[in-house]
């Protein structure tokens, strides 16, 4: 089976939050969404970007984890908190970040993005990648991330994924956008 | 010469030697205090080990072996720098009035169970309490700190710590619930790992994601000394005690096979689980002290002490979320730091945008 990764372009993003509902459906989730989908600038534009987690190669939050109850799958997916392991004291809610774990106080239980570990470790699109109309959330491998370089044709360098533009390594791999670079995406 | 001999002397008493000097590691200081306490206890409960079951010895060293265990699994747990500090610092407020209180409720009544289904908070009430009801009765007949003598007058005398404790009926109600309460802690057992199997069995989430070794093998071990004790008394009451002293080295075997295994699997969440405990009366205390304002709206959003820890713990991790804006990450509340990262994302300075995040809650 090819590797594949969650592949971003963020720009792209309609505001449509697809990826958002999508995510209640993945087994597991018990019908709550574990993503996010934010407005740029609310006051004077449209333009929305969704946050994911981005599964980082070294994750703050299962550093921070006094349980262990974050795991790091085989995959490279940081899983969600172990229901019998997580003791409610929300270190992954201050370490992330990104601001991504969510917290259910009645449940005293954390739970965040697992990349829908059930479809993924399986080869498998997340929920999120399935949905999204815009190519904003896409599942590739790394051959045709790379071909997604020479298609966008950019050569000033400003191509990236991932770093030096995030706060560490990521699993999941981020196309910074073209309002970033003051360059216009060639399609 | 007097005067550097008093010298000596006063660099020595200087270092203050304490009784961890006597012991090679902690986790051999553990293993000796708790194996001595033990056998003082019995030594107390066995009237100077004059009255132990020996039929049970098998328990006995299992159990020692399972507290190898524990200790090496608990103590490099206790080690990593997020559990130490809240051990530390939790153990510290151990004794505030907010501990019962959350112990009840996490401990005993598992609230936050309920909270995630009632099924599953009936299988885990079943499982949960038919072992805790197992163990007070099996260790303290393990290490003879309870037992039972008879005069020739139909009472039963229980002694508890070597003291007479009380006279029972051997027909009477009290001696029924003595004779019985590992059958209902077995049926009790039975039926809450039932319930555990047929959602296992039925749910697809749990399907796609249960690994056998670690999900299911504690479920059967659990019913593996279920029944085999339940055999026990059915081989007695209604087989003449057919197969009873092969069975009885079988359920035996059983239970010091999962007493070895627990502090390695799934089954190490009991043990472990009194830290939820600690972690709560850590954030309730911390933060009724000192809240932690974040940088950008002036929300208070943590108690500032653990704020500092998870930088701190972070930064043992070599992990440092210090930004060129003056903050480190973990003083943004949860909505700014992802309107943060979404600034930096696109250059337009979204977290200083005085606008409410947008509902991100897919069911409206």
């Amino acid at each position: 089976m090819v590797k594949k990764r969650l592949y971003l372009e963020l720009e792209n993003c309609i505001g449509c939050r697809s990826c958002l509902a999508a995510c209640t459906q993945c087994g597991g989730h018990e019908q709550r969404n574990r993503n996010y989908v934010y407005d740029v600038n609310p006051l004077v534009n449209r333009q929305t970007m969704p946050l994911m987690c981005l599964h980082c190669v070294n994750p703050a939050c299962a550093r921070s984890c006094p349980a262990q109850a974050i795991q790091i799958h085989e995959t490279g997916a940081v899983l969600s908190a172990l229901v019998e392991k997580c003791i409610g004291c929300q270190n992954c809610t201050i370490a992330c970040p990104y601001g991504i774990p969510k917290f259910d106080t009645e449940q005293n239980l954390m739970y965040k993005c697992d990349l829908c570990i059930d479809r993924t470790k399986d080869g498998i699109p997340p929920m999120c990648a399935s949905v999204c109309p815009s190519n904003t959330l896409q599942w590739l491998t790394d051959e045709e991330i790379e071909a997604k370089q020479k298609q966008f044709n950019l050569d000033n360098g400003k191509w990236v994924t991932s770093m030096p533009y995030l706060e560490g390594e990521t699993n999941v791999r981020v196309n910074l956008p073209g309002i970033l670079q003051g360059v216009t995406k060639l399609f | 010469m007097q005067a550097t001999n008093k010298m000596q002397m006063n660099s020595a008493s200087t270092k203050k030697s304490t009784i961890n000097d006597a012991f090679a590691s902690k986790f051999a200081k553990s293993m000796f205090l708790t194996v001595l306490g033990i056998a003082v206890l019995m030594f107390i409960g066995t009237r100077m080990f004059t009255h132990i079951d020996l039929n049970l010895y098998g328990y006995m060293v299992g159990t020692i072996v399972f507290l190898g265990g524990f200790f090496y699994r608990f103590i490099a747990w206790g080690e990593r720098p997020p559990t130490k500090i809240i051990l530390k610092k939790g153990l510290k407020l151990v004794f505030s009035k907010r501990t019962a209180k959350t112990a009840v409720s996490h401990l005993a009544i598992y609230d936050f169970i309920k909270k995630r289904g009632f099924y599953r908070w009936m299988q885990h009430v079943l499982i949960g309490w038919g072992c805790i009801l197992a163990c007070l009765v099996t260790f303290p007949l393990v290490f003879s700190w309870m037992y039972f003598t008879m005069d020739d007058n139909g009472y039963y005398t229980v002694v508890v710590m070597g003291m007479d404790l009380l006279e029972i009926k051997a027909d009477g109600i009290i001696a029924w619930f003595s004779y019985n309460a590992l059958n209902i802690s077995a049926i009790m057992v039975i039926a809450g790992v039932c319930m555990a199997l047929y959602r296992r069995a039925k749910n697809m989430q749990a399907r796609a994601e249960q690994k056998f070794i670690y999900d299911l093998m504690p479920l059967y071990l659990l019913l593996f000394i279920s029944i085999t004790g339940l055999l026990l008394t059915i081989q007695n009451v209604f087989l003449h005690g057919w197969m009873q002293p092969q069975m009885s080295l079988i359920h035996q075997f059983s239970v010091i096979l999962t007493l070895i295994y627990l502090p390695f699997g799934k089954l190490a969440h009991i043990p472990f689980r009194p830290m939820s405990v600690l972690a709560r009366n850590y954030r309730e205390h911390y933060g009724e002290q000192n809240m932690k304002a974040c940088k950008v709206c002036g929300d208070h959003f943590v108690s500032v002490e653990q704020s500092n820890d998870v930088i701190h713990v972070l930064g043992v991790n070599h992990i440092e979320f210090n930004m060129e804006d003056g903050f480190n990450l973990a003083e943004l509340c949860l909505p700014c730091r992802r309107k943060y990262r979404i600034s930096r994302f696109s250059g337009v300075p979204t977290h200083q945008v005085k606008v409410k995040e947008a509902n991100q809650n897919a069911r409206g």
